[in-house]
């Protein structure tokens, strides 16, 4: 117990000195085009960046409601959205399937053998995040029905700043 | 624990003097669990009632390094369920440094890596299902150009805190045709990949003391429409059972998967047919067919739906690559496929209106007809006409009334062998045929607060009979949520009630959940593979927090 309360002490004092930014791993396209996450909200732009999975309900939840909303947010804040999905390869053929069958306008990405996942400390999907010029803003675990609207709440805020 | 404290040490310095801007980024993990007796399951809690995993993990970036640690404890045991090798122990498990540049990239240390679709190579972890495969040794990674990607390997692969005692190899290379065909319709890629198993054969010389398992792949994208094929070979190499020779035979392995998709905006079809005979391939010949995943090379999932309602998980499916001859059963390997089908209704349709969208599933999985031979060869055909494991249809609809109400009505009827389920041979105890229902509503009422209902029945007149199941989940704000549910299996002979309560807070990247209930025994599957989980009652605590 007593070693789990020292590195816990490791743990706060490392946060203190961490600044929350996306680390560099590249993801790919559909088609296999490579990109890096650190490339999605560069220039002042606003990424809204959400972990999911074809066989994680919460998270085609989450993206469903941000899809029928997209339009009318767009309206007032300018940000893109990225669902990356960290299914593996089994599942990861049907999820464009899917994105098309569901109307997605997301951009969606591939992080097959989660190394995005890992790097973000995701334990439990859907995570949803904000970033801008790579720093993350804010960072969400889970979903509920009506939490989209707590995530436009933060776009309209950290679009002023 | 010292190993830890020095590389913390290490990095926290690192970053007090490191010139270039690096950050630092991790997370932390803890499940625990508090047993309790619980007569009407007949579960009698272990002495160790109280178990708890935990993971730690931190990485130092800087340009073109990173590195990274990380630390598991199961204190004083491992949670139900889990490989026993990892009770009561808590070390630095892994640790890495990655240099890389724009041509290539090399890691020394642990590592994570999977070749084309993993059929034949994948290395992970997933702490739900406690596999941690990672492998120990060097890789490489050479980019020659932006269409071309070759990766090395050597090491060891983890084993619980250990290391199993073969090396492995393996080489990897991915070839995009686009632009070196100057193909403008079509995308191109192309993959090979080879990965062999060094391990001694002491004094038997007849076993192999090298097996290599090759892959080939296709994947091509044009329009609306993709296709993508994989096959692999496996060398001949010895059969195994519960940690035992089968014989000093030799079998080699094959496996096809072809993946066929059609989508636009509004519609999306995939239909996969995979074939697997002996296939499955491990970093020690005799951890064949382990029940707690460990060891493992390929990577060949269960390909059905994953199912995430308490009844429709009941009967779920467990992929079947194995060669099997013993005296109880004989089979080959696994044969099937598994089709989606997803649409929405425009806007101006009638049931548009409320944006109604339909997800449709169909899964086939039988065993390969074989005939097996009294010298333990067999003949088998390419599918023909094996004994059926699991089929199932599944339908969802799903509908946004208003900006405030949605709901998902979902259709599940399955057949399943009963070997799968319960255990024993297969194809020879008969199926268990159900029917599941589930109406689920989402509430979202004025003052932020949302309700989440589901009513669901399972019937079957076979196994346990008839289960209803109900869920009802309370969202106080966006970081509070509770829950209560129940899976009551009235037509059983005890009549149980899986009851179970609990509630999460979830803040920026922290999330805490505490519940309370009886865990139903049986398989828990995530991305396809399934892990065995016992019957038990308790409490179950887990905290994440990444930064």
């Amino acid at each position: 117990m007593r070693n789990f309360i020292f590195l816990y002490i490791y743990l706060i004092t490392i946060t203190g000195f961490s600044q929350k930014t996306l680390p560099n791993i590249s993801l790919k396209t559909f088609e296999g085009d490579k990109i890096s996450v650190t490339e999605l909200s560069s220039n002042d732009k606003i990424a809204v960046i959400s972990l999911w999975a074809t066989w994680c309900v919460p998270c085609i939840k989450e993206l469903d409601a941000i899809n029928e909303l997209y339009d009318d947010w767009r309206a007032e804040v300018d940000f893109e959205v990225y669902a990356i999905s960290v299914d593996d390869s089994r599942s990861v053929k049907r999820a464009k399937a899917l994105v098309n069958g569901k109307g997605w306008e997301h951009n969606i990405l591939l992080d097959t053998n989660q190394n995005l996942k890992r790097a973000l400390g995701a334990a439990a999907i859907p995570e949803t995040i904000i970033v801008k010029n790579n720093e993350i803003l804010y960072q969400h675990t889970g979903y509920r029905n009506g939490d989209e609207y707590e995530l436009f709440e933060k776009l309209k805020k950290l679009s002023k700043q | 624990m010292k190993n830890i404290f020095s590389i913390i040490s290490l990095f926290f310095f690192s970053i007090i003097y490191s010139q270039d801007q690096p950050y630092i980024y991790g997370s932390f993990e803890s499940n625990s669990q508090l047993l309790q007796d619980d007569g009407s399951i007949g579960f009698l809690s272990p002495e160790d009632n109280f178990r708890s995993n935990n993971y730690f993990q931190v990485n130092y970036q800087t340009n073109n390094i990173l590195a990274g640690i990380q630390y598991e404890g199961y204190l004083p045991s491992s949670l139900l369920g889990f490989y026993p090798e990892l009770d009561n122990q808590n070390k630095t498990t892994n640790y890495f440094i990655k240099v890389q540049n724009e041509k290539s990239d090399i890691t020394i240390g642990s590592f994570y890596e999977q070749f084309g679709n993993g059929l034949i190579f994948r290395s992970w972890e997933d702490r739900q299902l406690g596999i941690n495969n990672a492998i120990k040794g060097v890789k490489l990674k050479y980019y020659p150009s932006s269409d071309i990607e070759l990766t090395a390997l050597i090491g060891q692969q983890r084993d619980g805190f250990n290391y199993t005692e073969s090396t492995i190899q393996g080489l990897n290379t991915d070839i995009s045709l686009n632009q070196i065909l100057n193909l403008k319709e079509i995308d191109v890629s192309i993959g090979a990949s080879i990965i062999n198993r060094y391990q001694e054969n002491g004094s038997n010389d007849s076993i192999p003391s090298n097996v290599s398992a090759y892959g080939g792949r296709l994947n091509m994208y044009s329009g609306n429409f993709s296709l993508s094929i994989e096959g692999a070979i496996k060398d001949p190499d010895v059969i195994a059972n519960e940690n035992t020779l089968v014989s000093n035979r030799l079998y080699d392995g094959t496996a096809l998967q072809i993946d066929f998709g059609y989508s636009k905006k509004g519609i999306g079809l995939n239909t996969t047919f995979r074939r697997l005979e002996n296939f499955n391939f491990y970093s020690d010949r005799l951890a064949e067919g382990n029940i707690y995943n460990q060891k493992t090379l390929s990577f060949t999932p269960t390909l059905s739906k994953q199912q995430d309602y308490l009844l429709t998980n009941i009967y779920v499916y467990n992929s079947q690559p194995r060669l099997v001859m013993n005296s109880i059963e004989k089979r080959s390997g696994e044969v099937g496929f598994q089709n989606d089908f997803y649409y929405s209704f425009n806007k101006d349709n009638f049931l548009g209106k409320y944006k109604t969208k339909i997800a449709f599933n169909f899964s086939y999985w039988s065993g390969i007809e074989s005939s097996f031979n009294e010298d333990n060869s067999y003949d088998v055909k390419f599918i023909g006409k094996g004994p059926r494991y699991y089929r199932d249809l599944n339908l969802e609809i799903k509908n946004r009334w208003n900006s405030k109400l949605r709901t998902a009505i979902t259709f599940l009827d399955v057949i399943v062998d009963k070997g799968i389920t319960l255990g024993g041979p297969l194809g020879v105890q008969g199926d268990i045929k159900s029917k599941v229902g589930v109406i689920e509503a989402n509430y979202l009422h004025a003052n932020g607060k949302s309700s989440r209902g589901v009513v669901q029945h399972l019937w079957t007149k076979n196994d346990r009979k008839n289960w209803l199941g109900l869920v009802y989940e309370y969202g106080i704000s966006s970081t509070v949520n509770v829950f209560i549910s129940d899976a009551w299996n009235y037509g059983g002979d005890d009549k149980i009630h899986y009851y179970n309560l609990g509630g999460s807070y979830s803040k920026n990247s922290t999330r805490i959940s505490l519940n309370y209930g009886r865990q139903r025994g049986g398989l828990i599957c995530i991305g396809g593979v399934c892990r065995f989980v016992p019957e038990s009652n308790g409490f179950n605590l887990n905290l994440t927090h990444s930064f």
